[in-house]
Order: C-alpha cells, then sequence, then structure tokens
C-alpha cells in the first residue's frame, strides 16, 4: 500500500504498470475536473476514462485502480465519486481523497444546478413545455433501462431463481406492501446475507 | 425545508443505495409523498438534468436539493451525494479481502437487485404521470429501444425527445 504522507511519494507499488511518482495536487484536481465532468454515459464511462488517464500518467498501478474500481461497486452512494475518492485516497491519502472528490464532482453539480434553472424557467413557455415533455417521457426510458442495466449482470448463469425472487420480492413489498424503500433494502441485505449463492456456476 | 434536514433525508437516500438513480425511490417516497417539498415533474426534470450533465448519474440529488431549498438546498444535495463516497476509504485499507466473502457478495447482489425493484416500484407512478398521450408513450418507447439497441448515449436520447415534443407542437 501506498505510503501514508500527503507530499507527492516516489515510486511505490508497482503493478503490471510501472509507476514513478504520485502527483502534486493541482495536476490530480486538473486531471479529474478534465475527464470526471466531460465524459457523457454515466459513472461507468466516466471510470473507465479516468482509470486510463491515471494508469498512463503512472500515479498508480492497474492492479490499485482496478481495485478501487470494485470497490466502488460495493460502496453506497455514487459509484464514480466512490472511485475518485478511492483513487485519490491510494495516491494521496486525505488530501487526495478530497481533491478529487470535489474535482470530479462540483463543475458538474454547478452545471446541473444551471441546467435545472434553465429548464425550470423554460417549462411555462408553450414550446418549450413541449420540448419538456419530450425529455420527460425520454426520461422514463432511461429509467426504465437503467433499471435493466442494474438487474442484468445478476439474471445470467445459474441464480436467476434467486434473483427473480429476491426482485418480485422486494416490488411486492415496495409496491403492494407498501414498505419503506429502506426498509425493503434491509430485508433485501438480510435475505441476501442469510441465503448465500452457490459457488457453482 | 432547512438545508440540514434536507441533507440527512438525501443523505439517508444515498447512503443506503448502491448506484445513481436508485436512491430515488427513497427519495421519493420523503420528499414528494411524505414532506410534500417537491413534485414528480421536478424529480423528472432533475432526472433529465442528471442525463444532460456529464458525469455520474447521481448528480440529479443536486438538482433537487436546487429545486427544494435553492443554493442551500443544492449545496446540501452536492454534500449527500458526495459524503457515502468516503466509505470506499475503509474498504479499501481494511476490507478489500473480505468483499469476496459468498455472504458478503451475496448480501451485495440482493441489495442491487432489490434497488433495481424498487426503481420499477418508483417508475411506474412517473411513468402514469408522463406517458398521458401517444407520443409520450411513443417517445418513451422509442427511447428504450434506442438505448437497449445502441451504444447511444442518453443526452442524445434526451435531445431527440426533446425534438420530438417540438415537433407535436409545430
Amino acid at each position: 500500500m501506498p505510503s501514508s504522507t500527503s507530499k507527492p511519494r516516489a515510486a511505490h507499488d508497482v503493478g503490471d504498470v510501472a509507476v514513478s511518482s504520485a502527483p502534486p495536487l493541482g495536476s490530480l484536481a486538473w486531471v479529474f475536473a478534465r475527464f470526471g465532468n466531460t465524459v457523457f454515459g454515466g459513472g461507468s464511462a466516466t471510470m473507465t476514462v479516468l482509470e486510463r488517464h491515471i494508469v498512463e500518467r503512472q500515479w498508480l498501478d492497474r492492479r490499485h485502480a482496478q481495485l478501487a474500481y470494485a470497490l466502488s461497486r460495493v460502496t453506497p452512494g455514487t459509484n464514480l465519486l466512490a472511485f475518485c475518492t478511492g483513487v485519490g485516497w491510494l495516491m494521496r491519502r486525505g488530501p487526495g481523497a478530497v481533491v478529487a472528490l470535489a474535482a470530479a464532482s462540483i463543475p458538474c453539480s454547478v452545471l446541473a444546478i444551471a441546467l435545472t434553472v434553465f429548464y425550470t424557467a423554460w417549462t411555462g413557455h408553450p414550446l418549450a413545455a413541449f420540448a419538456l415533455r419530450g425529455a420527460l417521457a425520454s426520461a422514463i426510458a432511461i429509467m426504465a433501462v437503467t433499471c435493466w442495466t442494474m438487474l442484468r449482470p445478476h439474471v445470467r448463469g445459474a441464480h436467476r431463481l434467486r434473483v427473480a425472487l429476491l426482485f418480485v420480492g422486494a416490488f411486492v413489498l415496495a409496491s403492494i406492501g407498501g414498505l419503506s424503500p429502506l426498509r425493503v433494502l434491509a430485508i433485501s441485505a438480510a435475505v441476501g446475507a442469510l441465503w448465500p449463492e452457490s459457488e457453482t456456476r | 425545508m432547512n438545508p440540514i434536514l434536507l441533507y440527512l433525508l438525501l443523505l439517508k437516500a444515498t447512503i443506503t443505495s448502491f448506484s445513481g438513480l436508485a436512491s430515488l425511490p427513497i427519495i421519493r417516497q420523503d420528499l414528494v409523498v411524505q414532506h410534500h417539498v417537491l413534485t414528480d415533474a421536478q424529480l423528472n426534470t432533475a432526472i433529465v438534468v442528471s442525463r444532460t450533465t456529464p458525469g455520474p448519474v447521481g448528480i440529479y440529488v443536486v438538482s433537487i436539493g436546487y429545486a427544494v431549498g435553492g443554493i442551500g438546498g443544492a449545496i446540501a444535495g452536492w454534500l449527500a451525494m458526495c459524503t457515502p463516497a468516503f466509505l470506499i476509504i475503509p474498504l479499501v485499507g481494511y476490507a478489500a479481502r473480505r468483499v469476496e466473502h459468498p455472504r458478503v457478495r451475496s448480501m451485495t447482489r440482493a441489495v442491487v437487485v432489490a434497488s433495481a425493484a424498487l426503481l420499477l416500484s418508483a417508475l411506474l407512478p412517473l411513468a402514469h404521470d408522463t406517458l398521458t398521450g401517444a407520443v409520450p408513450i411513443a417517445i418513451a418507447i422509442g427511447g428504450v429501444t434506442a438505448l437497449l439497441a445502441s451504444n447511444i448515449e442518453p443526452l442524445w436520447v434526451v435531445v431527440a425527445a426533446s425534438l420530438a415534443g417540438l415537433l407535436q407542437a409545430l
């Protein structure tokens, strides 16, 4: 593991890519701001681009970058921001984590506020209302596809029945049983822990 | 709404979900159904914003924060979006080996599957309110088809859908 100093470090843990030195915080901020805020397509696409640039700059070996990628998948919240925090921490510990997280989230947050103002202001205009109605219909499509994207990796292989039961059970508990999402997630987590998947695939 | 309460409510949603829109059901339950400080239309707008903005899909929490409480709400949303990210530090530092433990892996997958079910559960009332005519329904079906059948970026689906809505007006 890298050392805990806040200063740029010399060569550290080497994986399949040679690592020269950890980056200055300014360079770290620039790369995360540049590539964390300009890639469309969601977190997975952005993480892939960021990982490539980090490894190419030899700031972190591929093994550690991929470790952060995998762990970001099981970290609550937004995976991309967990990834940025994780690789930032691996490269420069606390300051690196904060700088990477801030650089990857502040510019796009400002843009999100501006777009919210724009959409809200134009809602009353007849033409804009029609355009927004179309955009909102597309949001439904995006949500539906997101739902499938979340589910798709788990419906392959030997665990389809288990996944189907978990999915239908959670849906029934939420939609028909009226349970809060938090309770549904807690019940699902308990079921997952008490009913582990078999190792055969 | 008090920005601190807003932060805590949004944090409750973000810290118990494992991907961008998975936090949406809890946010809708708290802000739309329970506290009545957000409408389904504003929630939908936030989703559109998140898909026309580069970066994480979870950015819609910032848009929701702004819709509820202005700049203070947006900051609360940004903090709620960012706070869970720090949980990866102890994971990276100490728990990397346990992630592959069968029970932990099984629990994580169960939560992801349940998150998808919750997203579908939250999607249905939003679709009921939004898909109120032939054109919105056609746009939604076309959007799903385009997204599943190609590698098109969601941004272009939103742009095309907006243009389709404009054509309906003309």
